[in-house]
């Protein structure tokens, strides 16, 4: 069946040049007034979030209506921001969200904190969804391609189009038709699937992701039988052992394990998870372990394997003092294993060949855990025809007539042994739907602008497999249509999303019929109680890997004979987050690089193959080569190259690179390196220095340190981030308190007291992961603008939150700190005092305020602010280009926060503007405000719940008791500038056998000379404690 | 007024003969002589070479002001300052040319005020070079500002749309009175002392426009008993007034760093350390402009060789001051035990900016020392290389104590590293080209001796008393 036809005029009907030439031009704002060649530069600045904000110039409600509203509609007061529930896949992980939505227009989006597993935490690539939507590169209208020229398109010249296309298929069962789509968990993109199998039967569906996620699930067949996926709950947990697994990162349940791993991690309470890690490339577990074993990604295998062998033997003896650091790591390891079953849990990662996976479910099934802290859910998805190889042999038999590519971008990530390009010339209509044409969309002949999931119906299944709902929060802006409503006009339904969508809910629970239900569904953004059921299933004889020695050595480098791991954990994910200035700026957790990859290496490879940092090296691996700088960091696993996959686009945009206009790619794309077989690590790298240099864009060490530096960086390290073992917390309590010993702070004149709220902070170390998540919810939140990759070669990136890292130990194999620092919104600030026009100043509730328009940019407070957490603006980072569609990119500022202009400082305000709507909401009824009633932006999205934010004066507050706890300190307290925000220090947790050898390292004052030896130059070492 | 002629004599005027007083005039010179070179420099047919000087010196000059209105259009960010460098080639130039800008005062005023009389035949030259120093130096932090048009909001305006005061508690509003004070000053102390001289001009010149302007500026002075008794007075009373501001200035500037509690900078050291800093700069950039100048200008009988000698021991003198508080300020960074303020000197002396320290430290230190040698302090060309070194060391000084403080302070995490670009250096040098123009333009138009001055200290006509020095 099909739709009707509306049309608007005969003109339309006719699809006359003319016609579509004058519709081209009226509706997508600026469509072809776009302009070429604009500096990428100026791009940036637009991305980025300073845009002028005219008073309420955005502002829009959800229907665009001609008429003003001459009476207020029911329950919206404007300017008030009004919170709505979703779900919706984020780069393959569906999240529960909360967006937030201002006059009509999404503005953040944060975790929803009805969903509890994950409590209101969101990722990094959550709050740069919300720049996404706005992001002026996005398809405006369909395109089709005709004799080399793009016209632009209705969705009406779509429907037409298939329905005709469709036509011709029912005589050959669909035969012509394959569709190929991005693996997604949603049901009712699985039951139109279905329903397209059912009416063109042979019709084929393939699926392709540049991040394979299915060694996992084959591991689980290997081990059970059937296609299972694992399920940790850290909760019950005390032994943790990931296995080049990042369980913190970018694993899909990653928000729910960290969140209860830092509840596991609570010394006071007598709760203490520990955490091993034997992995090739730091990932953030790797950050957190207690100890982390650098090893390569094929020397693991015989790694856990041998942990199985010694696990079977009668016992383990504590290694001897000449043993190898591998040896004693794993000596420390089984014994903890052996010594709690059933409350351990062992992670394998996705890179891993299948046979580990399994062989990891035999020794959790061996240590009791299974169905205890590993559980399993069924898979259902597997009525696909085979993955983007299985696709290019069917499009090369040449029956493939119609080819339709749902999202993705295989074009620029299918592994290089795959000639996706080549393979879809031959099929006569290319389609492509995509949020913005990308370097698949260049491909095909059709172009489909998708909706963004901000702007569409849509569902999803949640990790733990819950049914999760996602509504439109605005009409689309452009003229788009979701996946749903592209498969149903495909199938010749009504296009309409939520009717899609409902019908799968009803599908899903019956109650759903009522709308009262339903509303309640769309109301929290999820169905609860509709979590998949576990299983614990029975393990079955396989023939696992054997265990071998060749990890015990210290390994060697021997060029050639490299091992390239490629690593999707940054922040442009595969790709598809190139063109979000948000994230490009982003710095990694551990390299804390931004706008672009790098050859990361430890300080010993590097030092045996004499590259330095910023080196340009071709990476040769059989026959693919490319060119990439170099970037040490300690602890990459000596004899490993890692590099990050999703740069290079040459078909991003404005920001990301279009290679078409003039706009060069953003780091580089290592593809031709990847081959369907070895899409995770691949041997035989070489590295060949080409003897020139290219910049990187790091946000911390912007360059090679010398031995004073290092030295100055030992010295202090201690002292600014604290941290101790578990056995010295419980002699010492209150060690925090005693490393850094000063004269009493006294004041020479009555100091201002308190009496109302006292606005304060605390960070806990012993929590924080490092994922960064916190620095986008700020610069989401706070209106902060992206600078680009020269500023911040510069040092000048704006990030009102950065998060250090420092490490200490050995640099092959270290251990790293992390620490969020924001303004500590000293009471004595010695901002405060220097500024000539009084432009800083302090509120009597303790908030050390910026009055913008007064700001004349002396600079002066940044010189005196110890913790450098004063940015400034250099130069005009709003970035208002003329002739663009301003509106559009203006749309994503919050509107509660100013609009910085060039040449005035700024920093963390403690979210003052949620202060002011909290304390306005208790005014208004009456009320003190509650105990931990405001959040802080960075606060709501941590997902380790590191950081709190509150009034020190109620007793009540979290963040009072966290500055009553014994670990709190104030970072450089002896300056007595009486920070507001205090840190709460870290414990580890090492193995007894391990602790005296973690001491030596950190004792080791010969160190730093053996350190720069080898190149260390990132290390920092604790001071004794 | 004498016409007797003096017998020229080539006389050593360095000689080191308690009973004897060096002559401060050499040569065959009467008051008429003196009046007739000085004026003379000024009625001439204006040399080529002045010509060329100021083409080279107005086009930087032109290149300073085409920089500022670039930094002007797009920001701050055109120069090299990042996180954690917020003040980089700005304040050190800046501080550069405020200590430049020290000799003039501290010559006319405290000199005076001791009865100094060696003084006045460099005086006027040297105030000259101050009121230029200080104009270079007033532009930077004027322009180094994010929003350069409201940098009027350093300024106590009583005004109801600001409706607030600026900061009394900050350094920059503290510098920003101690320095427009010194300027005010300056500029009043060098005016004041010119007008005699503008009179003489004013009475020479045959062109109508200059007698004009002359004339308005000599505000009308007939060189009567009671206006020289006035203007002695009044004299007197600026040099009092200005004295105590040649130590206010720079110590102001100073606190700047003093009161700011980045180690490297907070330093009680800093007042006494910069004032002796800006004295020796300042010398030395008398002694390397008036070198050529008295050589080009044939002025070599009013600026002797004991002129210079004295400079150049006061050089020798404010330059160990310096090279100890260099010491000293390592001796309390050590023995005060802050481990901060020990990183950040052992940084300076052997980290990424080592090589600007010992660059300071050669420049600063060790060549002034030779100025114990009597043969360089008399040999004009020696002392000026020595002094080009000073110039470089000083202003080397300023950028250490900003920018390798600034780049590692606490938290290792925002270190950074400070390159200039194109901008600041174009600038810098802009500043030179302003300098020169200006100084070009005072040796073209203005009495570059304090020709009533000089003839003050010449013997009195008729008396053979050729080394000997009257007073009234």
């Amino acid at each position: 069946m099909s739709s009707k036809t509306w049309y608007r005029s005969l003109a339309e009907l006719e699809n006359s040049t003319e016609f579509l030439e004058l519709m081209h031009r009226e509706f997508p704002k600026a469509a072809s007034e776009f302009p070429k060649g604009v500096s990428r530069r100026r791009w940036l600045q637009l991305m980025g979030a300073s845009l002028i904000l005219g008073g309420a110039a955005g502002c829009r409600f959800e229907q665009d209506t001609l008429a003003p509203a001459a009476t207020r509609p029911a329950n919206r007061i404007p300017g008030k921001p009004k919170f709505y529930n979703t779900s919706f896949e984020i780069a393959g992980v569906a999240q529960a969200l909360r967006a937030t939505s201002y006059d009509g227009r999404p503005i953040k989006l944060d975790g929803n904190p009805d969903y509890a597993a994950v409590g209101g935490a969101s990722t990094s690539y959550a709050q740069g969804t919300t720049l996404e939507l706005y992001d002026p590169d996005r398809g405006r209208t369909p395109t089709q391609l005709q004799d080399r020229s793009a016209i632009a398109r209705t969705w009406v010249d779509v429907d037409t189009f298939l329905a005709e296309s469709a036509k011709g298929w029912s005589g050959s069962q669909g035969a012509e038709l394959s569709v190929l789509a991005e693996p997604t968990s949603s049901p009712t993109i699985a039951r139109l699937r279905t329903e397209l199998q059912k009416r063109f039967p042979k019709a084929t569906w393939f699926e392709h992701t540049a991040v394979d996620q299915s060694n996992s699930l084959r591991g689980a067949e290997l081990a059970f039988g059937e296609v299972l996926r694992p399920q940790f709950d850290l909760s019950a947990a005390k032994v943790v052992v990931t296995i080049d697994c990042d369980l913190f990162g970018n694993h899909p349940d990653a928000l729910q394990l960290i969140r209860q791993y830092s509840a596991g991690r609570a010394p006071a309470e007598g709760k203490m998870i520990r955490l091993y890690s034997v992995e090739c490339e730091f990932t953030q577990a790797g950050m957190m372990a207690d100890h982390r074993l650098g090893l390569r990604p094929s020397e693991i295998a015989g790694f856990l394997a041998s942990v199985e062998a010694a696990l079977s033997e009668d016992s383990i003896h504590e290694p001897a003092k000449s043993a190898t650091y591998p040896q004693k790591v794993f000596a420390a390891l089984v014994d903890d294993l052996r010594k709690h079953p059933g409350q351990s849990v062992i992670a394998v990662g996705p890179a891993q060949p299948a046979a580990v996976h399994a062989l990891a479910h035999r020794i959790n099934s061996q240590l009791q855990n299974i169905g205890k802290t590993v559980t399993f859910v069924r898979e259902t998805n597997t009525t696909v025809n085979g993955s983007l190889a299985d696709f290019v042999s069917h499009a090369q038999a040449g029956t493939c007539q119609e080819l339709l590519i749902l999202g993705g971008n295989p074009a620029y990530n299918a592994p290089a042994d795959i000639d996706f390009a080549a393979s879809i010339k031959s099929i006569p209509n290319r389609m492509h739907l995509s949020l913005a044409p990308n370097e698949t969309s260049d491909l095909c002949n059709w172009f489909l602008s998708q909706s963004h999931p901000l702007e569409c119906w849509s569902d999803c299944r949640l990790s733990d497999g819950t049914y999760g709902l996602g509504q439109p929060l605005i009409a689309p802006l452009f003229e788009s249509r979701s996946t749903i409503e592209v498969l149903s006009s495909l199938l010749g339904l009504k296009v309409d999303g939520l009717n899609q969508v409902r019908r799968t809910a009803i599908e899903i629970d019956s109650g759903l019929k009522a709308d009262k239900e339903w509303k309640r569904v769309v109301h929290s953004g999820f169905l609860a109680d509709s979590a998949a059921s576990t299983v614990s299933p029975k393990i079955k004889a396989f023939d696992g890997p054997q265990a071998n020695d060749t990890w015990k050595a210290v390994a060697e480098v021997k060029n050639g004979d490299l091992e390239l791991v490629f690593s999707n954990n940054s922040s442009v994910f595969d790709g598809r987050f190139a063109n979000n200035a948000w994230l490009q700026e982003l710095p990694h957790p551990l390299t804390k690089l931004t706008w672009g990859n790098a050859a990361v290496m430890s300080p010993k490879t590097a030092a045996a193959l004499g590259v330095k940092d910023e080196d340009l090296v071709q990476l040769q691996v059989g026959k693919g080569k490319v060119e990439i700088p170099a970037y040490i960091l300690p602890g990459q696993a000596t004899g490993t190259v890692s590099v990050a996959i999703g740069y290079g686009r040459k078909k991003a945009g404005l920001v990301g690179g279009d290679t078409a206009n003039d706009i060069a790619p953003v780091g580089v794309n290592v593809s031709p390196l990847r081959t369907s077989q070895t899409l995770h690590s691949v041997k035989g790298l070489k590295v060949t220095q080409t003897g020139r240099t290219q910049k990187l864009s790091a946000t911390q060490d912007h360059y090679a340190i010398d031995k004073i530096g290092l030295e100055g960086i030992h010295e202090r390290i201690g002292d600014l981030v604290r941290e101790a073992n578990l056995d010295e917390f419980l002699h010492h309590p209150d060690f925090a308190q005693h490393k850094v010993h000063h004269p009493p702070l006294e004041s020479p004149w009555k100091e201002h007291s308190y009496d109302g709220h006292a606005w304060g902070m605390a960070i806990d170390l012993n929590k924080c992961i490092g994922c960064n998540a916190c620095m986008i919810a700020c610069q989401s939140e706070n209106n902060v603008p992206v600078v680009g990759a020269e500023q911040v070669q510069q040092n000048r990136e704006m990030h009102w939150l950065r998060v250090d890292r420092y490490f200490s130990g050995d640099p092959e194999q270290p251990t790293v700190i992390t620490q969020p620092v924001t303004c500590h919104h000293c009471e004595n600030a010695p901002c405060e005092q220097v500024c000539p026009v009084a432009a800083t100043v302090h509120s009597d509730e303790g908030l050390n305020d910026m009055a913008y328009n007064r700001c004349i940019g002396t600079r002066y407070c940044g010189n005196n602010c110890p913790y450098k957490v004063r940015r400034f603006n250099f130069l005009d980072y709003r970035g208002e280009l003329p002739g663009t569609n301003q509106d559009l990119t203006h749309l994503v500022l919050n509107p509660e926060v100013t609009v910085r202009s060039r040449g005035v400082m700024e920093k963390c305000t403690y979210c003052v503007q949620r202060i002011q709507n909290t304390r306005i909401t208790a005014s208004n009824k009456g009320r003190a405000i509650g105990a931990n009633e405001i959040q802080s932006a960075c606060q709501q999205v941590c997902p380790a719940q590191a950081i709190v934010f509150g009034d020190l004066n109620n007793p009540e507050s979290a963040v009072a008791k966290a500055h009553a706890d014994s670990r709190a300190y104030a970072m450089l307290e002896e300056l007595n500038v009486k920070p507001r925000t205090k840190y709460l220090a870290r414990i580890r947790n090492p193995h007894p056998w391990l602790a005296s050898d973690q001491d030596e390292h950190d004792h080791g004052h010969s160190t730093p000379a053996h350190a720069m030896k080898t190149q260390d130059h990132r290390c920092g070492q604790e001071a004794h404690v | 007024m004498a016409t007797g002629q003096v017998a020229a004599v080539t006389v050593d005027t360095t000689f080191e003969d308690p009973t004897r007083r060096a002559p401060l005039v050499t040569g065959a010179h009467d008051y008429m002589s003196v009046t007739d070179t000085v004026v003379g420099l000024v009625e001439h047919q204006t040399p080529r070479a002045w010509y060329i000087a100021f083409t080279i010196s107005s086009s930087f000059t032109f290149l300073l002001f085409a920089m500022i209105a670039y930094l002007i259009y797009r920001g701050v960010g055109v120069w090299g300052n990042n996180s954690p460098v917020f003040w980089a080639w700005d304040i050190v130039n800046f501080v550069f040319w405020v200590g430049i800008g020290h000799a003039g005062t501290l010559i006319s005023a405290i000199l005076f005020l001791f009865r100094q009389n060696w003084r006045t035949s460099i005086n006027r030259f040297a105030e000259a070079m101050t009121i230029f120093a200080v104009c270079c130096a007033g532009i930077f932090p004027a322009v180094h500002v994010g929003r350069v048009w409201f940098a009027y909001w350093l300024l106590p305006l009583p005004s109801t749309r600001l409706d607030m005061w600026p900061n009394f508690r900050s350094p920059l509003l503290w510098d920003v009175f101690a320095v427009s004070t010194y300027a005010t000053v300056s500029l009043l102390f060098w005016y004041m002392g010119m007008i005699p001289d503008l009179a003489t001009f004013r009475d020479r010149t045959k062109s109508r426009t200059k007698q004009m302007i002359y004339g308005f500026l000599a505000l009308g002075w007939t060189g009567s008993a009671r206006q020289w008794h006035r203007y002695e007075k009044a004299y007197v009373l600026l040099a009092a007034l200005a004295t105590p501001l040649v130590l206010s200035v720079h110590t102001v500037v100073s606190f700047d760093f003093a009161t700011a509690q980045l180690p490297g900078w907070h330093a009680t050291i800093f007042p006494p350390y910069f004032v002796a800093g800006a004295v020796f700069s300042g010398f030395a950039m008398v002694i390397t402009l008036m070198v050529p100048a008295r050589e080009w200008f044939g002025l070599k009988d009013f600026v002797t060789l004991r002129h210079l000698e004295n400079m150049c021991k006061v050089i020798l003198a404010t330059g160990s001051m310096v090279g100890f508080a260099y010491g000293i300020e390592f001796f309390i960074a050590w023995y005060g035990g802050n481990p901060y303020e020990g990183f950040t000197f052992l940084n300076r002396a052997f980290g990424p900016y080592a090589w600007a320290y010992w660059t300071m430290v050669t420049c600063n230190v060790i060549a002034p020392q030779f100025f114990w040698s009597k043969k360089i302090r008399t040999s004009p060309w020696l002392m000026v290389v020595v002094c080009i070194f000073v110039n470089i060391g000083m202003w080397f000084e300023r950028f250490v104590i900003i920018v390798t403080s600034l780049s590692r302070d606490f938290l290792p995490s925002s270190w950074g590293y400070y390159s200039p670009t194109w901008v600041d250096i174009c600038m810098f040098a802009g500043s030179f080209g302003l300098f020169f123009t200006l100084f070009l333009l005072f040796c073209r138009y203005l009495p570059m001796v304090a020709i009533s001055e000089v003839k003050a200290v010449m013997p009195v006509p008729g008396n053979d008393h050729a080394n000997g020095v009257h007073q009234h």
